[in-house]
């Protein structure tokens, strides 16, 4: 039993950075109908600058998260501008896949010339620091890491649901037409969007970079990661993001502390296929389109 | 009155192939006019070359005396035309209210935008009841004012109504028609698409036939009523094997 309680508190904690993850690759679905394959390459990104930044001049990484946060909503806007925008409308949701990859093997081969293939690992003062509450250990830079994920969720659904401009994202979600008769910037809200999912990625990675160890191969395991969270969620749906990440990261944790950890990734695959055979839309995911 | 709208020649289609082969029609102001016609005649297409959402290949569309045909959606929006297209328009997982305040999206003075809403809200009052209810847990007839509200918050100086009947039941179709007749007689111009042409002419000041990318016949919503050939084609009467041209040139013409 304590290492069933133990699991999921571990479980939980981790999937606040999950659900940061994912709610970038749902946005950037959600608005644009474009799964993004570079979305795990983009974390990894983040991860290593934020290595770059505390390995050079000490920045902690969780102080590290605006800087890498603000260059990657650049870099995500460049993206969408140089690589998704030219590509048809009709044509968009199927191209941008191998468009999407293409970017994550040009940001793997990038990382690999300028940090090499070894791992790396972001070591503070306080990575192995932890506390005992009721018995259970708690390390802190996973709580910290947790809170700080629920905070950048928090500020995404402040921006989507109380600013003006957030309330066109929404829209052009739910009703692309619609929203553009209104006099929303179809290109506009898309590059937002994307810069918007790459700053998430960004912030992700660099809390990711606290907790494991990561080089650039990396993005393979998280992207696969990533979509099954966002398919059992539900494509679209950060709320949908959110509860898969939960369900995701606590099932393989639980099974890990309590089986084996061989099982754990291909429990959360098992979940995954057995809600789409009921749902195939996912979990919070609509037939036709997403609604954030 | 005055012609606030006119469309002259228009010429329009997607990829290869003319939908609208040469399409003249005016609109009056503060009047309602209802375009008819049978399916795949270009009703839609025409209501999507006046907002932007297609451009014409030919021809032009000239609003208040200013020529449009070349401008994107936005700024015919900003100029005051409004379309509220087919099917549901709503944003269905937003509220009511966000719903209304993404009317007046184009808009920059938010404080005016909130004064159109005050207004939008005294002409529908549903909107008020339902604010902060998901805009798709309404009936079909709700949504229909709700969308209609929403058209408001732009002060529009044209509204387009894409097929606004479709899918309500009879007693929201009658709300949705007296509704449009309200906007008219507070001084709005209506020109809408409608499937159901005898509710759509009887609502209507003027009428117009649609055949073919062409149109083919204008009149008073009255008149179209009466006319014979319009009720065999489009009303109902009988069914309508051959088109307006056919039947006015044809032996039973």
């Amino acid at each position: 039993m304590h290492a069933l309680i133990q699991g999921v508190i571990l479980g939980v904690l981790t999937a606040g950075v999950y659900a940061l993850m994912a709610s970038g690759q749902t946005l950037i679905f959600g608005i644009m109908k474009v799964v993004n394959l570079a979305q795990g390459a983009m974390v990894v990104f983040g991860a290593y600058l934020s290595y770059q930044l505390f390995t050079s001049w000490g920045v902690d990484p969780f102080l590290a998260i605006p800087i890498t946060t603000v260059a990657m909503f650049v870099l995500g806007m460049a993206v969408e501008w140089a690589f998704l925008r030219p590509l048809r409308q009709q044509d968009k949701a199927e191209l941008s896949l191998l468009v999407t990859f293409a970017v994550a093997l040009l940001l793997e081969g990038f990382l690999s010339v300028t940090w090499k293939t070894t791992y790396r690992s972001i070591n503070t003062g306080y990575a192995n620091s932890s506390m005992t509450i009721a018995g259970y250990q708690i390390t802190l830079v996973r709580l910290w890491a947790f809170l700080l994920s629920l905070g950048a969720l928090a500020l995404l659904f402040l921006l989507l649901n109380r600013t003006r401009f957030g309330r066109a994202i929404r829209a052009t979600v739910q009703n692309p037409e619609s929203a553009r008769l209104l006099g929303v910037e179809a290109q506009r809200v898309s590059a937002f969007g994307f810069g918007l999912g790459s700053a998430t990625a960004a912030a992700a990675g660099s809390v990711y970079g606290l907790l494991y160890a990561f080089y650039p191969g990396t993005h393979y395991d998280l992207i696969s990661l990533l979509l099954s969270i966002v398919i059992l969620g539900g494509l679209g749906s950060i709320g949908g993001a959110v509860v898969g990440a939960l369900i995701v990261s606590v099932s393989s944790a639980v099974v890990s502390a309590t089986a084996s950890p061989t099982w754990s990734s291909m429990t959360f695959f098992i979940i995954l296929l057995l809600v789409l055979l009921v749902r195939p839309q996912g979990l919070f995911g609509t037939p036709a389109r997403g609604a954030i | 009155m005055s012609t606030i709208l006119k469309l002259d020649g228009v010429v329009a289609g997607y990829g290869a192939g003319d939908i609208l082969k040469g399409v003249d029609l005016d609109v009056q102001a503060g009047t309602v006019t209802c375009l008819i016609g049978p399916n795949g005649a270009g009703k839609s297409t025409v209501l999507k070359t006046i907002s932007g959402l297609l451009r014409p290949k030919n021809g032009t569309v000239t609003f208040r005396g200013e020529r449009i045909e070349k401008l994107a959606p936005k700024p015919r929006l900003l100029k005051g035309i409004v379309h509220v297209p087919q099917d549901r328009s709503l944003f269905p997982a937003m509220s009511v209210w966000d719903n209304l305040l993404m009317g007046g999206y184009a808009l920059k003075d938010q404080k005016a935008v909130k004064q159109r809403i005050a207004h939008a809200v005294e002409v529908f009052p549903i909107c008020a009841r339902r604010a902060h209810d998901h805009a798709g847990s309404l009936s079909g007839g709700e949504q229909k004012q709700v969308e209609l509200a929403r058209t408001l918050v732009m002060d529009p100086g044209l509204i387009l109504l894409d097929e606004p009947s479709i899918g309500l039941d009879p007693k929201s179709r009658q709300q949705v028609f007296l509704s449009i007749r309200e906007l008219a007689a507070a001084g709005r111009t209506v020109l809408l698409v409608e499937q159901n042409a005898r509710s759509g002419l009887a609502a209507s000041d003027f009428g117009a036939v649609l055949e073919s990318g062409v149109v083919r016949l204008v009149a008073t919503g009255a008149s179209l009523l009466e006319d014979p050939a319009v009720a065999r084609l489009y009303l109902g009467a009988a069914s309508a094997g051959h088109g307006l041209a056919q039947a006015t040139t044809g032996p039973q013409g």
